[in-house]
Formats: C-alpha cells, sequence, structure tokens
C-alpha cells in the first residue's frame, strides 16, 4: 500500500490483476455489465486511495486492500442498481445492509467530486507544470528541461498556478460555509 | 481561513513541510508554529487540499490507462477468422488514411514552417523581480500559452514606449504564435532592422518565418545570417527545400 501512497502505477496495476475478478464477477452476476464493473471498480480504487493519502487505511505489508475494494465497488453497484435505470432488476446477492461504511463511501464520493471540480478550472499549462511537479515528482530541472524553459520560471509558474487553485479553493469554501 | 495573499516563501515552507522535503530542525520549528498559528493550520490544511486533487488528477489517468490495457487483453469473441478480418481492415484503413493525407495535405510552404518553427522561450522570470511586474506578468502569460494576456500587457507597455524593442520583439512572437504573421511582420521588420537590438538576430529569422508562413516564398527576405551558424544553416535549408 506504500506504493499507493507514491502514485506508483504498478501498484495500481497490481491491484487491478488481483482484485478486479472478484467484483466484475459480482457486478455480472447482478445484471451489470463488464463496462459497469469497470466503472465501479475504478471508483472503489480512488476511494482506496484517498483513504491510503489520508492515513485512513493501514499501509501496512499485513493491510488486505481486497476485502476494501470489493465493499465500496459492491455499495456503489448497489447504488446503480438502486437508481431508477435499474429498478426493476433483481439483486441476487445483496445482504441489504445499509452500514456506516456506506456513508462514508458517500462522504468520500462527495469529496472526490469537490476536488475533482477545483483541478478542473485549471488551465493546461498550469495542469502540465503542476502534475509533473506534484504528481509524478519530477524536480524543477526536470520540468524545466522538458518544456525548453529556465528552472526559476518553472517555480515562478508552479507558484502561481497553485495560487489560482488556492483562489478557486477560497471560493469553494466560501459557497460551502454559506450553503451550511 | 485567510483570505490575504500567501507569500512565496510561505508558500514554499508549507509546501516542503506537505512533501516531507524540509529539513529535521526547519520541520521542527515550522510544526512548534503550526502549534500555535492557527491561520496557519488553515493555510496547510488548504495547501494539502490543493495537492490532493493535483494528485487525484494524476491517479485518476493512471486507472483510466490501466483500464484501456484490461480491455485490450480482453479475448476476441469470435476467434480467428475475425483476427484476420481485423488485419485486412487494417490494411485498407492505413491505406485509405494514407491516400486521404496525401490528397488533403497542407501546402509546402505550411510544411516547412510547422518543421522550422519553434516558439520562442521567452526570456527567465525570476521569483524576486520587483522591477516591471507587468512585464513580468505578461513574461509569465507568454510562457503558459495565455498569448491575448501576454499582448495585453505588453501592448499596455509599448503605447508608453514605442520603441521598446524587447516588447515589440515578444509582442510579434505572440501574434506568430498564434498563426498571425501578418501582424506579426512590421514588428519584426522594426527589430530586425535595428542593428544594435539584443533581438537583431531572431527578429530576422522569425520575419523569415513569418513570410513562409503567408506563403510569400518570392519575397522571403535575406535574414543576413549567412555566418551564422544556427539561423543560416536553417535558411539555406529551408531555401534549397523552396527551391531544389
Amino acid at each position: 500500500m506504500l506504493g499507493l501512497l507514491r502514485n506508483d502505477p504498478l501498484v495500481v496495476r497490481s491491484l487491478y490483476v488481483n482484485h478486479y475478478p472478484a467484483v466484475r464477477h459480482y457486478v455480472l452476476k447482478n445484471n451489470g455489465n463488464a463496462d459497469d464493473a469497470q466503472d465501479v471498480f475504478q471508483e472503489a480504487v480512488t476511494v482506496l486511495w484517498l483513504q491510503v493519502k489520508e492515513g485512513r487505511f493501514s499501509t501496512s505489508t499485513e493491510s488486505d486492500p481486497g476485502g476494501f475494494l470489493f465493499q465500496v465497488a459492491k455499495f456503489k453497484w448497489l447504488d446503480v442498481v438502486r437508481s431508477a435505470a435499474h429498478r426493476n432488476m433483481r439483486v441476487l446477492h445483496s445482504d441489504g445492509a445499509h452500514v456506516p461504511a456506506e456513508e462514508q463511501d458517500h462522504e468520500a464520493e462527495e469529496r472526490i467530486h469537490r476536488l475533482r471540480g477545483a483541478y478542473e478550472k485549471l488551465d493546461e499549462k498550469c495542469r502540465k507544470v503542476l502534475d509533473q511537479f506534484y504528481f509524478e515528482r519530477k524536480d524543477l530541472a526536470t520540468i524545466a528541461s522538458h518544456m525548453g524553459v529556465e528552472e526559476e520560471s518553472i517555480r515562478t509558474i508552479k507558484y502561481r498556478c497553485m495560487m489560482k487553485l488556492r483562489g478557486f479553493r477560497r471560493t469553494i469554501g466560501g459557497e460551502d460555509r454559506r450553503a451550511e | 481561513m485567510n483570505e490575504a495573499a500567501l507569500h512565496k516563501d510561505r508558500f514554499e515552507a508549507i509546501e516542503a513541510y506537505l512533501l516531507g522535503t524540509m529539513p529535521p530542525e526547519e520541520r521542527h520549528r515550522f510544526e512548534q508554529e503550526l502549534a500555535a498559528d492557527a491561520l496557519l493550520r488553515d493555510e496547510v490544511e488548504l495547501q494539502g487540499e490543493n495537492t490532493l486533487a493535483i494528485e487525484l488528477a494524476g491517479i485518476t489517468r493512471t486507472l483510466q490507462a490501466v483500464r484501456e490495457e484490461h480491455r485490450e487483453m480482453s479475448p476476441a469473441a469470435s476467434g480467428k477468422s475475425w483476427t484476420i478480418h481485423l488485419k485486412y481492415a487494417a490494411m485498407v484503413a492505413v491505406l485509405m488514411v494514407g491516400a486521404v493525407w496525401w490528397i488533403a495535405r497542407p501546402p509546402e510552404n505550411e510544411r516547412l514552417f510547422a518543421e522550422y518553427y519553434v516558439e520562442d522561450p521567452g526570456l527567465p522570470v525570476p521569483m524576486s523581480a520587483v522591477n516591471d511586474p507587468v512585464f513580468q506578468d505578461a513574461m509569465v502569460a507568454y510562457k503558459l500559452g495565455d498569448f491575448a494576456e501576454a499582448r495585453n500587457k505588453w501592448g499596455d507597455l509599448l503605447q508608453r514606449e514605442p520603441s521598446n524593442d524587447t516588447l515589440r520583439y515578444y509582442m510579434a512572437n505572440t501574434y506568430l504564435a498564434e498563426g498571425d504573421a501578418q501582424a506579426a511582420i512590421p514588428l519584426y521588420e522594426s527589430v530586425a532592422g535595428a542593428p544594435g537590438s539584443a533581438f537583431h538576430d531572431k527578429a530576422r529569422w522569425y520575419l523569415f518565418l513569418s513570410y513562409l508562413h503567408e506563403g510569400r516564398l518570392n519575397e522571403l527576405p535575406d535574414t543576413m545570417l549567412a555566418r551564422d551558424t544556427y539561423y543560416g544553416e536553417k535558411e539555406r535549408s529551408v531555401r534549397s527545400r523552396i527551391h531544389p
């Protein structure tokens, strides 16, 4: 799970290989198709990633993400099944439980939605610099060399783009407070 | 939440703290300050959220890529015959795309322009610059590819200093970067005609490219850079391909 903390793509691939088949099996048994299974599994991995990042999921070698991924994916698929488009379907493998974990899952979903909303407001050039620095963890010199500009300019661009993001988030924060 | 601007030094300190790159002693001091300062705690939380938003976008892209890999690895529904049909279909598609490309390919001057044009990377923008903040703001916009904003800011400055060769040169660059070579030409001409300008050689090269872009091949200006190992060689190469 430490690899997930570092955004390591190999860890994401290994999660797919090891845990996607169980989710796929469940969704196919419950009136879904492979695309539906991919959708809910992808969302479940995102929730797991967020939990790891926030220290709410143990990164020790004993921790098994399989059970967590299956539970989250299952709740998400049950949500879809309960929705209007699937109202007439018969769910074969639901224990019918509405447990706190499901509420927690909705909270994570809202949070993911908010975070995505802020990022989507950034322009392409800002995304390019910030992605390389914060996600790929490249140093300024490497980014500067890739983009054909000086390191100091990348540093300034990074600062300005993060200030833009700060401005968006401050606005969102204000809106949230007004809504409460 | 703190509504005021966040100074760059403070921003970078928070960044180093969140990314775990802050030296231990500094980290210890920072944590003491953090315990006593609620505004700083808010700022750290907000910056942590913003960093998470960027990382979330990255992990979503990774997941999408892995999903595509899995889709490709899915077994074909109906065996070998489909594979053979698909191979033939792919070959026909490649031939058709090739034919369409050959018919619709852009004219020679546009292809040469696309091959030789490299946007001027702009001047370094120091973080601590206090002189010419408007010029530096425009340079950041230019580097970010926001040419209209850069031109807007440099245009105001150019009204006050109409003979400034730096402003003229970079204004021209914003036009050419957006494909408006016609607007760029007079600005490049004024800099290319000033031998004392630091941008003299570059302006001559981009003027040459602007004419190429416009298809004015019989009027291509002599860059007078024949001895220049960089621009001279490029100019000769373009000319030899237009008039082999």
